[in-house]
């Protein structure tokens, strides 16, 4: 068991700039694109079409998506789902009236070490990771307590490091695809 | 003779289906893996909405009832919304899981689950095994193989 000495080194450990290895995604044309945090403020967050603790997320992820994209900010939602193909992730995006779109994960979730849905990253203008976990603390947004999620963009924003740049994404395993 | 009825008694009801979730916090679950001292012991954390959740629950029922009277002890902690209590309960019955269950109820979740596992995030399900001293020996997150469970349990009954 990590002493809680031991648990905050590790996740200041968990900070990292990407430098100029691409993650890589698929749109949903099926073009390759790259995430490269750096030139903005860079969001990365996986969801599902499935997952119920995904899809409570839907509302609060497009106001988020709405409110700081206006502010320069880049969004990356992903599915890294093995179990829910392109055409199954195009028809949930449409279904859920998401106004960003939705890619398909390459490498991201192994990257990222990202473990459920919904589960968010933020990088900052240097590329830096400066969050990861919930978007923010309540399934039911009547609980919410800490917005995790729009705090470390408003830091990332400012030029901040975020107050809690870890905290606990609650939801579904993501099932990779086994790689070989 | 008395003490036959009792502990059949007692049996009986610990065999009894859960009719509410016991709230459980850090200390909560400190107390209740220190009630279990001298058994091997199995937490299970899961949610209604979790669907490999749902799918291992009724196997690791059979799985527990059967290997109860070598030392093991289930212990499942419901990660709902108020709620989804009900439902959670309805579940558990279903599923064939005994009484007493638990509900996650801490102040703080981050602070609950890293007190539990440093490294788990909160992805369910999750199983914690621990041996008959209380130590934590393994646990899995996500879906698991449950005939590499029961081989890691039965080693340590």
């Amino acid at each position: 068991m990590f002493s809680r000495r031991a648990a905050i080194a590790a996740i200041t450990g968990a900070a990292c700039t990407f430098g100029a290895e691409p993650m890589l995604v698929q749109d949903p044309g099926g073009k390759q694109t790259s995430i490269i945090p750096g030139k903005e403020v860079t969001v990365v967050t996986f969801i599902s079409t499935q997952c119920p603790i995904s899809n409570d997320y839907n509302d609060r992820m497009s106001a988020i998506y709405k409110d700081y994209s206006v502010k320069g900010v880049k969004f990356f939602f992903v599915n890294a789902n093995s179990t829910e193909p392109a055409s199954v992730v195009a028809e949930h995006s449409k279904s859920a009236g998401f106004p960003f779109q939705v890619y398909k994960d390459q490498n991201v979730a192994d990257r990222l070490n990202a473990q459920v849905t919904p589960e968010a990253f933020v990088f900052d203008l240097h590329g830096k990771q400066i969050y990861q976990g919930y978007i923010d603390d309540a399934r039911n947004a009547a609980r919410i307590r800490n917005n995790g999620l729009r705090d470390a963009i408003d830091a990332a924003l400012a030029g901040k490091q975020a107050a809690n740049p870890q905290t606990k994404a609650f939801g579904c395993t993501i099932k990779k695809a086994r790689r070989s | 003779m008395k003490f036959a009825i009792a502990l059949v008694v007692a049996s009986l009801l610990q065999a009894a289906a859960p009719t509410k979730l016991i709230p459980v916090d850090e200390v909560g679950y400190s107390k209740t893996l220190a009630a279990n001292k001298s058994k091997v012991v199995l937490v299970n954390f899961w949610a209604t909405w979790c669907e490999p959740c749902r799918k291992e629950m009724p196997v690791l029922a059979k799985m527990a009832a059967a290997l109860k009277p070598k030392g093991l002890e289930l212990i499942t902690i419901a990660a709902e919304e108020p709620e989804d209590v009900k439902a959670a309960i309805a579940f558990l019955v279903k599923a064939g899981i005994p009484d007493p269950a638990y509900l996650k109820n801490a102040k703080n979740d981050d602070k609950f689950i890293t007190s539990i596992d440093a490294k788990w995030s909160g992805a369910l399900p999750a199983l914690i095994l621990y041996d008959k001293a209380g130590k934590k020996v393994k646990s899995w997150i996500g879906e698991s193989d449950l005939n590499v469970i029961e081989a890691e349990i039965r080693k340590l009954l």
